[in-house]
């Protein structure tokens, strides 16, 4: 197996955790009430760690350099996340939605990884499933509960929906060297099965909820995330989170 | 975080309504705190202890989920995974401080939403510390750290009180503040034996924060009045000054021991009378802040309003009108 | 005001003008339940605090960030405040006497000093 492999498929799912765990982050201490506040920013520090654990992993076991330069000091285009998490949060709504879909997307992935070949991911995986099994409760509680209460509530999740979307099908962009070789060497299934997996979870959820449901085959994956193309957010959000870090990059914080 | 180290009463108000109270009952709920029983919610109390209670811990609720502000300037930006998980984490601590003390205050008969509503209006108050800006990184070391641990004098002497769900809180409060205080103290000598910029970032932030460290505890006892009564029910548990003086005691020479420095030149201990010496700190400059005439006043409540306007929708979809209302059981 | 904020997160807000009145209405905060956190397979479910929720369901979503997010625990219960039944404070005297009904209680039958007793007697 290609090292070069594995680690396309280590970055894209650390900078993922990052740059969603960052956003989500933004909302402690403003979230719509206490416990909620508490609970959500929970789930972004468990992104954040999920993120250190795969910048580590990185850097023991392929070679890669310290998480912290690594995850704090790259260009924008180095960096592999999914257009899908650098979006502002928005409307609770939207970081709602986006929770929703990313959190079943990370599920699927890290269940599949129970399986991997490559044996720090799988490690990982069964460590942090019991975090994920939380975040898809906390998820499917809250879509189901606000899609069904009401007028407003029922439009603003509506449109939440229609908004993430096809930024969500952005996370399954395929790997553009690697795929191949890293289902064949048993790493993890690959991008087409994931998402097909991560519809059967989100789907009966959407349908309970009463939320009308695009039709996945004919809505446009937003990709490019993967290849270090972004949207004009992500820039921003890395230099506010670098920049106590870039006043010394030798100093130790 | 914080401490109601100075409880704000309203101006004017003619204190001694106790006068009201059933002079058998009022004997034997005083008896029972002499002996250092708690009180709880279902106990009969003199009005002025449930008022002065509420008005305590309501305020030491505000304290907390206005205290997330200034930390939470630097939540996108702290440096490192493990100071991001750290800050994030300490600033969710606050805001699950505050939860605890909502309901703590909730179980005397105010709702959270009344409780709220007299934040947003002005009415009800907050630490007078939290009206001031973290301007760089070392602010929040300076907070972590020194701010804390003044609460934790505060917090600890608080939780020997009288009233039952006030010290359950405030014990599982001061267990969390531990964690606080420690890595506030961790990022606080990161700073000060690192880079030369990084100890002047230190310093200059311990210079702006001392005057409002100093105002933390409140008045000097000689010019708080009325404050027998609520430490014989233990609802204040320790004079201004002792408090003040224990937190010097146990900090100063921990700043020192640095090599840094603290912007009075007074300060020092008397080895004879075992207290701390220091310039009287600007006492109109804290009740200017008080009364909204700090830096940052206006700017905590827009942010909490901006947070109670835009987290309505979410709330208001699943109100359950037709749920019987209860306060907390204990 | 102007969003001119140390906070970058502040800053993205749109905050409204400074003598704006929000009121929040009775009831927004939804309902209390109290919380029962058990530590360990075995032990009893000890009351911790409670949250305020619209339902059963999200409070115990709620509790378990609130109150096991540090220390070990493998369960929680919730249970709606309103749903409490207690005694009154004034008759705590119905307990009183608990103690002086030693004849509920081990230490009430002095079998060592029977047996010392009928020991001496035999000598």
């Amino acid at each position: 197996m290609n090292p070069e492999a594995i680690k396309d498929l280590v970055i894209k799912m650390a900078d993922d955790e990052l740059i969603l765990g960052h956003r989500n982050s933004e909302w402690t201490g403003l979230g719509p009430v206490m416990e909620e506040d508490i609970a959500f920013s929970s789930m972004a520090q468990d992104k954040i760690g999920h993120a250190w654990a795969l910048y580590q992993v990185l850097h023991e076991q392929l070679n890669g350099t310290d998480p912290d330069r690594f995850a704090f000091l790259r260009k924008e285009n180095e960096y592999r996340c999914s257009q899908f998490v650098e979006m502002p949060n928005g409307s609770y709504d939207f970081s709602l939605m986006r929770h929703f879909l990313f959190d079943h997307a990370e599920t699927v992935r890290y269940e599949s990884l129970a399986a991997s070949a490559f044996e720090p991911l799988k490690t990982l995986a069964l460590k942090i499933r019991g975090e994920l099994k939380y975040h898809t409760l906390h998820a499917n509680a809250w879509v189901l509960q606000l899609s069904q209460a009401g007028e407003e509530s029922h439009a603003r999740m509506q449109q939440a929906l229609n908004e993430a979307i096809g930024l969500a099908l952005g996370i399954f962009e395929p790997s553009e060297h690697w795929e191949d070789e890293l289902i064949s060497g048993q790493i993890y299934p690959g991008e087409v099965a994931l998402r097909q997996r991560w519809e059967e979870r989100i789907l009966p959820v959407l349908t309970q909820a009463g939320l009308s449901l695009p039709d996945l085959g004919r809505v446009e994956p937003i990709y490019g995330g993967r290849k270090g193309y972004h949207t004009v957010h992500l820039l921003p959000l890395l230099n506010e989170m670098s920049e106590v870090y870039k006043l010394d990059t030798e100093a130790s914080w | 975080m914080y401490g109601a180290g100075y409880i704000f009463d309203e101006p004017n108000r003619k204190p001694l309504p106790e006068q009201q109270d059933d002079p058998e009952k009022l004997a034997v709920f005083e008896a029972r705190i002499a002996r250092g029983e708690k009180i709880e919610p279902g106990d009969w109390m003199p009005a002025e202890y449930r008022r002065q209670l509420i008005r305590l811990i309501e305020q030491h609720a505000h304290s907390e989920i206005i205290g997330a502000l200034p930390e939470g300037t630097w939540i996108t930006r702290a440096p490192g995974f493990k100071r991001k998980l750290a800050l994030i984490a300490k600033v969710q601590d606050e805001i699950g401080h505050g939860q605890l003390l909502y309901n703590a205050a909730e179980t005397l008969g105010k709702s959270r939403e009344t409780m709220i509503n007299d934040l947003l209006s002005g009415k009800s108050k907050y630490s007078n510390v939290f009206n001031y800006p973290a301007k760089t990184w070392a602010d929040v070391a300076v907070i972590g750290f020194l701010i804390d641990a003044a609460a934790i004098v505060n917090q600890v002497a608080n939780s020997k009180g009288s009233y039952g769900p006030y010290c359950r809180a405030l014990e599982r409060i001061c267990y969390e503040e531990s964690f606080h205080l420690k890595q506030g103290h961790d990022a606080f000598i990161e700073l000060a034996t690192g880079t030369p910029a990084q100890r002047t970032m230190l310093q200059d932030a311990l210079n702006r924060w001392w005057q409002p460290i100093m105002h933390f505890f409140g008045p000097p006892d000689k010019a708080s009045s009325h404050s027998e009564k609520l430490m014989q029910w233990k609802v204040k548990m320790a004079s201004n000054d002792d408090m003040r003086n224990q937190f010097l005691d146990m900090y100063v020479p921990k700043i020192w021991e640095l090599g840094l420095t603290l912007p009075d030149p007074a300060l020092k201990k008397n080895e004879e009378t075992k207290k701390w010496e220091y310039t009287d700190p600007d006492w109109n400059e804290f009740f200017k802040v008080i009364n909204g005439g700090g830096p940052c006043n206006e700017e905590r409540l827009q942010v909490r309003k901006w947070a109670e306007e835009n987290g309505r929708w979410v709330r208001k979809a699943l109100m359950q009108p037709g749920d019987k209302k209860a306060f907390p059981v204990a | 005001m102007s969003n001119d904020s140390l906070d970058p997160r502040v800053n993205r807000l749109k905050l409204g003008n400074a003598g704006e009145a929000v009121r929040v209405e009775e009831g927004e905060n939804w309902n209390s339940y109290e919380v029962f956190h058990q530590e360990k397979r075995g032990a009893h479910h000890e009351h911790v605090g409670c949250v305020h929720a619209p339902n059963r369901e999200l409070a115990l979503i709620f509790a378990k960030e609130q109150f096991a997010r540090r220390k070990k625990c493998v369960n929680l219960w919730v249970v709606r405040s309103a749903d409490i039944l207690a005694f009154d404070v004034e008759d705590e005297d119905m307990f009183a006497n608990n103690a002086e009904k030693n004849y509920r209680d081990a230490s009430g039958f002095k079998v060592m000093e029977k047996i010392n007793k009928y020991k001496q007697s035999k000598k």
